[in-house]
Formats: structure tokens, C-alpha cells, sequence
């Protein structure tokens, strides 16, 4: 059974491109069959976290225009059999993809690849409605500000509105461990009261994700960072193993609250 | 126990089935009751009286048509802003309020007033 995930949150620049590509190579690092699109049509980075920006030579809206085949624009990775990307156009703007055209795609990808994980980006127009409109489940990405959860709260309202995709799993990226061991950073428990989302992980504020980044070489294949660790178990969450949370906090009852939270405790 | 419902008892009630979400708003000329939270960001407007069985982070305007009888009763009461009829209430800026019992404001002597629901119980602070 193959799965078409999108990768959203509203706010721009939490993390929803460093997740998309993260679980991408996490799950094909395990010998899944993954393939990753970019729906960020005139803004498009996934290539260049991937490391394959120098390889494109047609993307998505080739395939709408149909000037390729769907498989000639699909790019596969240096590094992982079981990994391909599909890039979308740099060129042009959001209108040149639509829903209809997404939901094609993601049908025909799903014949091929046990997890079809797509790049959402920013806002909730017409790009966002297209990037979602294929998708059968979602990842709600924030950081733990208020502005962000307002948005991934609405969000997750509007998944459910025009996509009809329920309980999307929530990740909270760029934790500042000091920040939480200070309690000056909004809580896991606080995040959990408004969006009531099942948590999939929270990954650290880490400059070994920046690194990684402009390397292209996604930080979950980095077996030294606490960040790359935090990846990897997201990776068998999503495959159903019942990881607990790493303990950013040595306070007494922080990691039994969270456990609470996750549904293992 | 006194009434609490000084009026729009016979109008239509709407059943808002779980949370309302940032940006979800609910528009309805008789009562509405919300059977889970109002998050901060929502809203919902009602010709009578509003009930939320959760939390309500939002923003909630009772009475809209001009009923000064409407009330707003929550299970936990952090609203945003509260309005009834022509009255607003916002939260205290700063102030962080955690009643942790239901509570129902309404209009008493020109002011949107806030009380322990059932009655009884006192709100520490002022509304
Ligand atoms: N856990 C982290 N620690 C440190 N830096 C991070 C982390 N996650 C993401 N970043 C950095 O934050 C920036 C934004 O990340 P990213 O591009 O993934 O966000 P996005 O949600 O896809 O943005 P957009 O909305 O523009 O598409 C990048 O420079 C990335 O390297
Ligand atoms: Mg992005």
C-alpha cells in the first residue's frame, strides 16, 4: 500500500522542505521506494537540499504541458537506490500547476513508489490547495511560536475543509534546547492544547541542519547529530515502531508529560 | 438553581460538531453550541446564546441581533474577545487568567460581566 503524504504548515520557512527531504532519504536509507515533489512551483529548494539541482532537465509542469513523460522528469539520487525527486519550475509561478494536475501526478506516482511525499509550500492559496489536493495524508510542521501554531492550526482547519485529509501528524522543529531548560519556550503541552495532533517528533535547533542543507546531503544521514537522530526516529514512527521522544530536558516530568502526549506513556 | 438564560430560549440551536480551528467561523441567527474548542483565531457569531463545551480561545459575539440577554457559557472561558449584543469584552492584556472551572459572562449594568458556572464560585480578578 503506498502512501501520498504532504508536507505543510502555513508560515513560511519552519521547516517543511528540511522535513520533506529528511524522511524522503530516512525512509529510503531503509530500503523504502520513495519519491519526493516539489509543489513549490517559482520558489523551488528541494532540489538544491538534495543536492540535485544540476541534474534537471524537465520538472512538473513539463509533465502538465506534456512535453516529457512523467518518468523522464522523475531524478534519481547518487546515494540511495530506492530515492527519486520530481522538480517542479523555477520559471514560472503557482498557477501553472493545479489541482487536477497534482492529483494525476500523485495517482500515477503511487503505482511505483510506496511513499509519495510532497513539498508544500508556503500560505494557503492556490499553491497550497494544489500541493494538498493529491494527498491523502499530512505532516503539520511548526516551531514552537505562537504565530506558527496560529497557522498550522489553520491549516490543519483547511486540510480537512478542502482536502478531506483528517488527523495530520504534527512535527516541531528548531527546538532550542537552552530555551526549554530555561522555560522561556512555549511547551509541548501548551502546542498539544490547541492543535490536539498526534506527535510525530520534535526535531533540535541544530547548525548541523544548516550544514547538512547547503551540502545537500540531508542531515538524517549524519550519524553524529542529535538532529539526524531526531529524523531518524520520526522515520520509524511513520513506519509504526513506538520510539520514544529524546530527552531535551532533564527536568523531572518533562519526558513522562511528553510521553503523554505521543500516546506511549 | 436561578436562570441562567434571560432570553432567545426558543430559537433555533446549531450543533458545531469538534474544534473550530484559526480562520473557521460559525454564523447562525439562533443559539450555537460547540462541542469541543474555539481556538484562538476562530469565531463565531450567533443571534442567541453561545455554549462551548471545550475551550474558548476565541473570539465569541452572543446576541449579535442586539440581545442584550444573550450569554456565553464555556467549559474554560480564555476567549480573545467576548461580545454580546453591543458589549465587548477583551482579555486583559498580560494577565494570564486560568480559571479552571466553566464560566458564563454576560451583560450586567452595562459591562460584560464573568462568573463561575454554575454560580457559586468567584472569578479572581476582574473581568
Ligand atoms: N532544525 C533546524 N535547525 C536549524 N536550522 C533549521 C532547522 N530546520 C530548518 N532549518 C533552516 O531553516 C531554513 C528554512 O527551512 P526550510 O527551507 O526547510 O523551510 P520551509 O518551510 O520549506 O520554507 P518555505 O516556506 O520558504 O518553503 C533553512 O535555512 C533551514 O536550513
Ligand atoms: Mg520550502
Amino acid at each position: 500500500m503506498s502512501e501520498v503524504i504532504v508536507v505543510t504548515s502555513g508560515k513560511g520557512g519552519v521547516g517543511k522542505t528540511t522535513v520533506t527531504a529528511n524522511i524522503g532519504c530516512g525512509l529510503a536509507m531503509l530500503g523504502h521506494k520513495v519519491v519526493l515533489v516539489d509543489a513549490d512551483t517559482g520558489l523551488r529548494n528541494l532540489d538544491v537540499v538534495l543536492g540535485m539541482e544540476n541534474r534537471i532537465v524537465f520538472d512538473l509542469t513539463d509533465v502538465i504541458e506534456e512535453k516529457c513523460r512523467l518518468r523522464q522528469a522523475l531524478i534519481k539520487d547518487r546515494r540511495f537506490e530506492e530515492l527519486f525527486m520530481l522538480p517542479t519550475a523555477q520559471t514560472k509561478d503557482k498557477s501553472a500547476v493545479t489541482a487536477k494536475d497534482m492529483q494525476n501526478i500523485c495517482a500515477q506516482l503511487r503505482e511505483h513508489f510506496d511513499y509519495v511525499i510532497i513539498d508544500c509550500p508556503a500560505g494557503i492559496e492556490q499553491g497550497f490547495q494544489s500541493a494538498v489536493a493529491g494527498a491523502e495524508k499530512a505532516i503539520v510542521v511548526t516551531v514552537p511560536e505562537v504565530a506558527a501554531v496560529r497557522d498550522a492550526d489553520r491549516v490543519v482547519g483547511l486540510l480537512e475543509a478542502k482536502a478531506e485529509i483528517h488527523d495530520p501528524k504534527l512535527i516541531i522543529n528548531r527546538l532550542r534546547v537552552q530555551m526549554v531548560q530555561r522555560g522561556d519556550m512555549m511547551t509541548l503541552e501548551d502546542m498539544h492544547d490547541i492543535l490536539g495532533l498526534e506527535l510525530l517528533g520534535v526535531i533540535p535547533d541544530d547548525e548541523r541542519v544548516v550544514v547538512a542543507t547547503n551540502r545537500g546531503e540531508p542531515v538524517v544521514t549524519d550519524e553524529d547529530s542529535i538532529s539526524g537522530r531526531a529524523f531518524r526516529h520520526i522515520v520509524r514512527r511513520m513506519l509504526g515502531e513506538p520510539v520514544p521522544l529524546m530527552n531535551f530536558d532533564h527536568r523531572e516530568g518533562f519526558l513522562s508529560r511528553l510521553r503523554k502526549i505521543m500516546g506511549l506513556g | 438553581m436561578q436562570h441562567v438564560l434571560g432570553g432567545a430560549k426558543d430559537v433555533p440551536t446549531m450543533l458545531v460538531d469538534g474544534v473550530l480551528r484559526s480562520g473557521q467561523s460559525i454564523n447562525f441567527e439562533g443559539n450555537v453550541v460547540v462541542l469541543g474548542d474555539v481556538n484562538p483565531g476562530a469565531q463565531v457569531t450567533a443571534g442567541g446564546n453561545v455554549i462551548v463545551m471545550g475551550v474558548l480561545r476565541g473570539t465569541v459575539h452572543a446576541g449579535a441581533a442586539g440581545n442584550e440577554q444573550a450569554v456565553i457559557v464555556a467549559f474554560r472561558l480564555r476567549p480573545t474577545q467576548l461580545r454580546i449584543a453591543n458589549y465587548i469584552a477583551r482579555s486583559p492584556d498580560g494577565e494570564d487568567f486560568n480559571p479552571n472551572q466553566p464560566e458564563i459572562a454576560r451583560v450586567r449594568d452595562g459591562t460584560v460581566v464573568i462568573e463561575a458556572f454554575p454560580p457559586g464560585g468567584e472569578r479572581q480578578g476582574k473581568k
